[in-house]
């Protein structure tokens, strides 16, 4: 039997499908889209059928993120806070076991607290705003006239002091950026100057639930090394990435989906 | 502006307070199953309150702002208290033009709600008691006295514990009590006031028997429910307020005997406290129990803190009455404003324990420095008596209603995974 846990978020749609033994079979990462149902229903069947996977096979499906409740087709929702504990405490066993996790994600950031078992202690999100997501990083981009991807690049290119960006809001980083531009900064400077304030506004939000020496550290920009490596400073931790930093949170939710069913069926 | 503009402007946030009221009152009934019959009643009263024409009291009315207003005093002078603490957004949005930004969203919209003309149970309404408790609250009252209302400042120790704290206490009550006699334009009597303490008392008396209530397992009733109830409290007849909450908790003690629950036998059970849930603004308390928890008690100035303690009368002279009156008003009340306020740590824990609850969330507005100060010793405290807590920062605004159920999901879930490993 396989299960399944897809989790619809504001900018990504994840799936990861597990065995019996909560191995991960496969995952895909789609962008959400303003159709995101039917975006949602292709990423899993192609995910499907790419691993060869019978529909019927599916023993259990979960859904998790912002879409969760509007994704008819799950057999059981729940919250992405919950579905990350359980996802990154299954892969931080691999790193030594992990307590405190960081997640970025489209439009929000969290810092949640686990204790050695996975069950979630304590965690704290931000305020309701785009500062310190994933969402902060595509503004900048936009503004450098460079490709997302590239920002982890740039931020190692620098040498030299960034400039501190002090905006707390995306809208008004934004113009701070095009003022640094202006100001002939180097493309490089200001990418590393972002990376610190979100790197600096995360570790404030992490002290909330305490930082323990080894942090877990998924979403989407988890994928920018820049990123991760003014997060390392700033938390003064040791990070541990995992290989697809933005499925940690279905991965969770396809194990719940496989103890759901266990616990269902004897 | 002109006077039409004005109009019009006015006119237009009630027709939105109007709609908030109708949307949070549809939520509260229709979202629920098997609500009590005893309900009908308070649902009524809002919906005629918020949504169509109140009915005037036909007697004096007198604003107050806070709970630490002795509302004894005003019954005794045949004169009708109104809390006039608002929870509309449309308000604090017209509030705004008064206070920073920034400042809480509850002393906002009470500014207002004050600045337009008043609804039918508040017409003749000339007098406003302000407590000055908080700075917000403090400064609001100067902002009311601007509007054109006679304000009385009561003045609120920062302490409570200290002799000089009890008679500085002591005489500024003496003092309201001289406002309200030249208010009303009568006598402060022996008579009146013990019929006013007996009053009160009564309609206390109701309360306590529904938070008893409250301790049983699986729950009888939603906090939504009783949140609607006591800030019904806040400007309905006390009498017919009393009379309507007594039957209801007849039918609640029936319920019991029938097996009837109002939340699922699982329902992780919830301690509420910080800044105070006011209609319309039910906004946390729903997405809780929505998300399937049930609020089993609180600690809020709104409801608990406003009802549960009684005035303690010695002897049945005048002064000592005012005395008594005075002293439930200032030492049982645990607000973030005193210096020390070990007494509200002491109560919660005393709740979380008697009502065997799984957790406790905790609401600041936004702005209200001192609930927001305050969360960090309390949630120590919590902590330490094992107890877990969510401390959640919101207003009135809408905005944040997708995050907040995502958390306070989480929370249900993880409040339900720890009685999960408990029962192993």
């Amino acid at each position: 039997m396989i299960f399944g846990g897809i989790d619809i978020g504001s900018t990504a749609i994840k799936v990861a499908l597990v065995d019996e033994e909560d191995r991960l079979l496969g995952a895909r990462v789609a962008a959400t889209g303003s159709h995101f149902h039917q975006n949602a229903v292709e990423a899993l069947n192609g995910l499907l059928a790419e691993q060869g996977i019978d529909r019927a096979q599916l023993g259990f499906l979960t859904a998790t993120g912002y879409g969760r409740k509007l994704f008819r087709e799950a057999d059981d929702v729940i919250s992405e806070i919950t579905a990350n504990a359980i996802g990154a405490h299954k892969v931080g066993l691999a790193f030594g076991g992990v307590e405190t996790i960081i997640n970025i994600g489209g439009q929000d950031s969290k810092a949640i607290r686990i204790d050695a078992e996975g069950n979630v202690v304590n965690f704290v999100m931000n305020d309701k705003c785009a500062a310190g997501t994933g969402r902060f990083l595509d503004v900048a981009a936009r503004n450098l006239e460079i490709d997302l991807e590239e920002l982890g690049e740039y931020h190692f290119r620098l040498s030299g002091t960034p400039p501190p960006i002090n905006s707390t809001c995306a809208v008004f980083a934004e113009s701070e950026v095009i003022g640094l531009l202006a100001a002939g900064y180097s493309k490089e400077a200001i990418c590393a100057g972002i990376h610190f304030s979100i790197a600096r506004r995360i570790a404030r939000l992490a002290k909330r639930v305490g930082i323990d020496r080894r942090v877990y550290f998924d979403g989407g920009p988890a994928l920018n090394r820049g990123l991760a490596a003014a997060m390392e400073q700033e938390l003064d931790a040791e990070l541990v990435i995992p290989e697809i930093p933005q499925i940690t949170t279905a991965y969770g939710a396809a194990i719940l989906a496989r103890e759901t069913w266990s616990e269902e069926n004897g | 502006m002109s006077t039409e503009v004005s109009d019009i402007r006015a006119r237009n946030r009630q027709t939105q307070q109007a709609m908030e009221a109708a949307a949070v009152l549809a939520r509260i009934q229709t979202e629920f199953p098997d609500n009590p019959a005893g309900m009908r009643y308070f649902y009524d009263l809002f919906q005629k309150t918020y949504c169509e024409q109140s009915a005037p009291h036909g007697k004096p009315v007198i604003g107050t702002t806070c709970v630490q207003i002795p509302e004894e005093l005003i019954y005794a002078l045949d004169a009708v208290p109104v809390r006039l603490c608002n929870g509309t957004y449309a308000f604090d949005q017209a509030g705004a033009e008064f206070m920073p930004t920034k400042s809480c969203s509850l002393v906002k919209a009470t500014l207002g709600f004050l600045n337009q003309e008043l609804p039918a149970h508040l017409q003749g309404m000339r007098q406003v008691i302000n407590a000055t408790t908080c700075d917000q609250k403090t400064k609001a009252g100067q902002i009311i006295e601007q509007m054109g209302y006679e304000v009385h400042h009561l003045e609120v120790p920062r302490s409570k514990d200290s002799e000089q704290a009890r008679d500085y206490w002591r005489h500024s009550v003496a003092q309201t009590a001289r406002f309200l006699e030249q208010a009303t334009h009568r006598k402060l009597t022996r008579r009146g006031l013990r019929t006013a303490i007996g009053k009160v008392a009564r309609a206390q008396q109701a309360f306590r028997r529904l938070h008893a209530l409250r301790r049983e397992k699986p729950s009888v009733v939603y906090g939504k429910d009783v949140f609607l109830i006591t800030n019904g409290y806040f400007f309905d007849d006390i009498d017919r307020w009393t009379e309507a909450l007594e039957a209801l908790n007849q039918e609640l003690e029936e319920r019991i005997q029938k097996g009837i629950n109002a939340a699922p036998k699982r329902a992780p059970r919830i301690l509420f406290t910080g800044s105070p849930p006011v209609f319309p603004n039910l906004k946390l308390p729903l997405v809780i129990e929505q998300a399937g928890g049930v609020i089993v008690a609180d600690e809020t100035c709104s409801s608990n803190r406003m009802l549960y303690d009684a005035v303690g009368v010695d002897e049945w002279f005048l002064y000592d009455m005012v005395d008594a009156v005075a002293d439930r008003h200032l030492k049982p009340c645990t607000c973030p404003i005193f210096s020390s306020n070990i007494d509200r740590q002491r109560r919660l824990l005393e709740l979380a324990r008697s009502f065997e609850v799984d957790g406790v969330v905790y609401q600041a507005f936004a702005g209200c420095q001192v609930y927001e100060i305050e969360q960090q010793s309390v949630t120590a405290a919590l902590t330490e008596a094992g107890v877990p807590s969510l401390y959640v920062e919101t207003d009135y605004s809408p905005d944040d209603l997708g995050q907040l159920t995502t958390r306070v999901e989480a929370f249900l879930e993880s409040l339900r995974s720890r009685r999960r490993r408990k029962r192993q």
